[in-house]
């Protein structure tokens, strides 16, 4: 009995000792294997992530990682890497990134300390605050007015945790995606939609009547974007921020946010002096 | 670490939303259940035809669908101010809750005739001999033999149930698998907070699987169920 007990705990010993050996292949060891580099995205957050009425997959997140990550990347590994696209949401985005079921996340997620604890981050590549999008005409003009109102928010964004810590009088409903939540704002079930700015934007632009929506209220957080990877990678986190640092210091990050954010794409965000400063700086410029 | 403090409240009332819902959903289900179920079977066609509409109509379109239904489909056809009180008092729990009741009742309905077509014909034609009318025969000795012999389906059903609930998050009901997310959002502890939440599923139906065996043998009708476990 006392020898099967042994054998037995040094079994799970020994699983536990080498099953970390096994997982822990490097993201760019996998990539070099594989040839492919695979990020999970977003299929319905125009202009960073959406498949458009071409049917293609497409948004300014996405041509950030084809025009510098992949080519970074690539260098890196020595041979070209094919990108492969996965949708991910913000309830299963972590959970796809530690089941190594994609190697990056790029789409729309904000960096945050809490998020450092599980994941790394590259540079910030956008810049954005929560805001509130409202019916026009709405007496809802900032956060301060929303005692008591009713308010949706998306799972697992982190506009919700704010308000749910500052405004505790607000009625929070949450939604798993950005149609519901929009949904529910149309019909009335809830009186504003929070989100960061951009999307509430993107949203607008998309409405059938845009000018039935207003965007209202100053940033009340700070969301600063960025691409999640496993934690503790530091090659394959030094290669993807390789690929960004080029672009803001060639400046071709700006024509990329031209193409997408500028005053004739559909969605126009001009990117203010703060916000160019707090990106440069990440380069020292 | 997921039971103390913050993690640990949104767990609880996550779990006691899941119960709630349930709880009244199954309520409202074995009822719809029991009548539609009992409906099929009566002799008499119209009757008939409304029960196999509701079941075939509502079983044979996803859950998600009913909510989304019972959510943005439901209130626009009630006066504004009914519209605004019900989403200032919990609407989402309730279009939930019927969604997960009807689309339930629809399903333990087939069960529930089953158990009637499993008794003999024989017993209604006799019921009726006796001078009892179609209610009563129904009342006082179909159904109460039938829902005897159908508590090994209805556990299986009520599972379902349970489980099904967790559906009710897309319409932005904090039950249990809501409050994982949560946890998730706020300390990016994916694994932990699904198992947690794995846990508490598996637990509760166990329970429920539990009193359904008890009642099962406490209300056996001795020759008509052989359990070769009694005891």
């Amino acid at each position: 009995m006392k020898k099967v007990l042994t054998l037995v705990l040094l079994l799970a010993v020994a699983a536990v000792v080498a099953a970390p050996a096994v997982a822990q292949e490097g993201t760019l060891d996998k990539i070099k294997r594989t040839g492919v580099l695979t990020i999970g995205t977003r299929t319905g957050s125009p202009p960073f992530a959406y498949v458009d009425k071409q049917n293609n997959w497409v948004g300014f997140t996405i041509d950030l990682v084809e025009q510098f990550v992949v080519p970074s990347i690539s260098k890196e590994v020595g041979k070209p890497v094919k990108l492969e696209k996965k949708e991910s949401t913000p309830p299963t985005r972590i959970p796809l990134l530690t089941s190594n079921a994609v190697d990056l996340i790029a789409g729309t997620m904000t960096d945050t300390p809490q998020r450092r604890e599980s994941v790394d981050f590259s540079l910030t590549f956008f810049y954005t605050g929560a805001q509130l999008l409202v019916k026009h005409g709405s007496p809802i003009k900032s956060v301060n007015d929303l005692a008591g109102k009713r308010v949706a928010a998306q799972q697992g964004a982190t506009n919700a945790k704010i308000i749910r810590e500052k405004f505790p009088q607000v009625q929070l409903r949450e939604f798993p995606d950005q149609p519901a939540a929009f949904q529910a704002l149309v019909q009335g079930q809830v009186d504003a939609y929070t989100n960061d700015g951009i999307q509430l934007y993107g949203l607008k632009a998309k409405a059938p009547k845009p000018d039935d929506w207003d965007v209202v209220g100053d940033f009340y957080s700070e969301e600063p974007y960025g691409m999640a990877m496993r934690k503790g990678d530091a090659k394959f986190k030094a290669a993807v921020d390789a690929g960004l640092k080029q672009a803001l210091e060639s400046g071709k990050y700006f024509d990329v946010y031209e193409k997408w954010f500028g005053a004739k794409s559909e969605v126009p965000y001009p990117m203010t002096p703060q916000v160019k400063t707090y990106l440069l700086k990440q380069v020292g410029k | 670490m997921l039971w103390s403090g913050q993690s640990g409240n949104w767990l609880l009332q996550g779990l006691i939303t899941t119960l709630e819902l349930s709880a009244l959903a199954w309520l409202l289900a074995v009822f719809l259940g029991i009548l539609a179920g009992a409906l099929r079977t009566v002799p008499f066609a119209p009757l008939r035809a409304i029960a196999v509409f509701y079941v075939e109509f509502f079983r044979n379109v996803p859950l998600l669908v009913w909510m989304f239904f019972w959510y943005f489909g439901v209130p626009p056809l009630l006066p504004r101010g009914v519209q605004d009180w019900l989403f200032n008092h919990g609407a989402e729990f309730w279009a939930a809750m019927f969604a997960l009741a009807v689309y339930t009742g629809a399903r333990m309905s087939e069960v529930i005739r089953a158990g009637i077509l499993s008794i003999p014909r024989t017993q209604f034609e006799a019921s009726v001999a006796i001078g009892l009318t179609t209610w009563q025969a129904y009342r006082l000795i179909i159904l109460p033999v039938a829902l005897r012999l159908i508590v090994p389906p209805m556990t299986n059903e009520s599972l379902n149930l349970l489980k099904n609930s967790s559906v009710a998050l897309t319409i932005s009901v904090a039950e249990l698998t809501f409050q994982t997310r949560q946890i998730e959002t706020y300390t990016a502890k994916a694994i932990e907070a699904l198992t947690a939440g794995t846990l508490i599923y598996l637990v509760l139906c166990l329970c429920i699987a539990t009193v359904m065996g008890r009642l099962e043998r406490r209300f056996a009708i001795p020759g008509l169920i052989s359990r070769v476990d009694a005891g």
